[in-house]
């Protein structure tokens, strides 16, 4: 929901105040971070982008025309710095050495809310939670990121567009085929 | 299900992308594909869920990653700020640089020309090629043309005045 501090920040970008920027850092901070969680699956290097992403975002400030909203600006930022960082062989040998791959899936898996349900289904919840992140894991990073902003973020499909810079249509490819495969891994569960 | 989920598959997908009014048609009607259906927007609401759950942090992590953002985004200032503030103090400088140079007495714009040594041995050169474009033999086989004339008693080879004299001081 943008705020008149957010709709205002596209026309007036450059004279934002530090404490007006602060209160956007505020409220957006939490879904940049996860976001880069989800698709980087490193704690520290999403706290490392997250804080570059805000920083580039002010220096950027000028070219922000107010076309998408703040948040879908800054994920599109967010969705670049991880594009970059993924890139570099060096972040990928480490995490690989480090099995930081694995971190996030059964991180995730931990903590799959189990309410009223008994062991068996929390069990059963758990696996499916693992089978979904082990497709997502399979999917090219642009793949995986519109996977995620559309099933965890529960972002529109338009709005994840904008996010990426695709075209709907090609929004809507990427999910077919991320369902398919996640359709095809549940049924080998079973 | 397994019987028709081939057939059906499409139908599934596209009602989970978004809203399709023919694949909702299709579901509306077809117990398999709302099963499956069901099965999937569940596995993929536990996924969301957990993930949002874990990517969950303490307000102390906001505040303090906030606080990082806050003490960067001040860092920049400065650093620009500072740049800017340097930007007048160069141009000052340089312009100072070029009265004080322009001022200097002593220092007055002097025309370059070759140095006379250097001419002097460039026309040598040229008279020296001249000289050696006018002989018949070339210099290093002068010998060689002398015995040549003085066994056959022929007249000379070169006509140069410069070997007819060399000849006569021979002789």
């Amino acid at each position: 929901m943008e705020t008149a501090l957010t709709s205002a920040f596209g026309a007036a970008a450059q004279k934002i105040t530090a404490e007006e920027f602060d209160a956007i850092v505020r409220r957006h901070q939490r879904r940049v971070h996860r976001f880069l969680l989800m698709l980087l699956r490193d704690p520290e290097e999403a706290d490392n982008l997250t804080q570059e992403c805000f920083l580039r975002a002010y220096q950027n400030l000028s070219s922000f025309r107010g076309e998408s909203s703040l948040e879908t600006w800054l994920l599109r930022i967010a969705a670049n710095l991880a594009r970059d960082h993924a890139r570099s062989r060096k972040a990928s040998f480490w995490k690989r050495l480090l099995g930081l791959d694995d971190e996030a899936e059964n991180g995730a898996a931990a903590h799959v809310p189990s309410g009223d349900a008994s062991p068996e289904q929390v069990l059963l919840a758990r696996e499916d939670v693992r089978a979904v992140w082990d497709v997502a894991n399979q999917l090219s990073q642009q793949q995986r990121a519109v996977f995620l902003l559309r099933f965890v973020e529960e972002m529109e499909l338009t709005d994840i567009a904008d996010a990426l810079g695709l075209q709907v249509g090609s929004v809507k490819t990427h999910l077919f085929r991320a369902l398919q495969t996640v359709r095809g891994k549940l049924r080998d569960l079973r | 299900m397994n019987s028709n989920e081939n057939a059906h598959d499409p139908l599934v997908e596209q009602a989970l992308i978004g809203f399709d009014l023919a694949a909702e048609h299709h579901i509306a009607h077809c117990e398999p594909c709302q099963t499956e259906r069901e099965r999937v927007e569940e596995a993929l609401c536990r996924f969301g869920a957990a993930n949002r759950e874990y990517a969950n942090r303490p307000a102390s992590f906001w505040e303090q990653q906030a606080a990082s953002i806050r003490a960067a985004q001040q860092a920049s200032v400065q650093r620009s700020r500072a740049t800017l503030a340097l930007v007048p103090s160069v141009v000052v400088l340089l312009l100072l640089g070029f009265a004080v140079l322009g001022r200097a007495p002593g220092v007055r714009p002097v025309a370059v020309a070759p140095p006379p040594a250097q001419t002097d041995s460039d026309h040598e050169l040229l008279v020296g090629v001249e000289r050696a474009m006018g002989r018949r033999t070339p210099l290093a086989l002068e010998p060689a043309t002398l015995m040549v004339e003085e066994s056959s008693g022929n007249e000379p080879l070169n006509s140069t005045d410069e070997s007819k004299e060399r000849r006569s001081h021979e002789n």
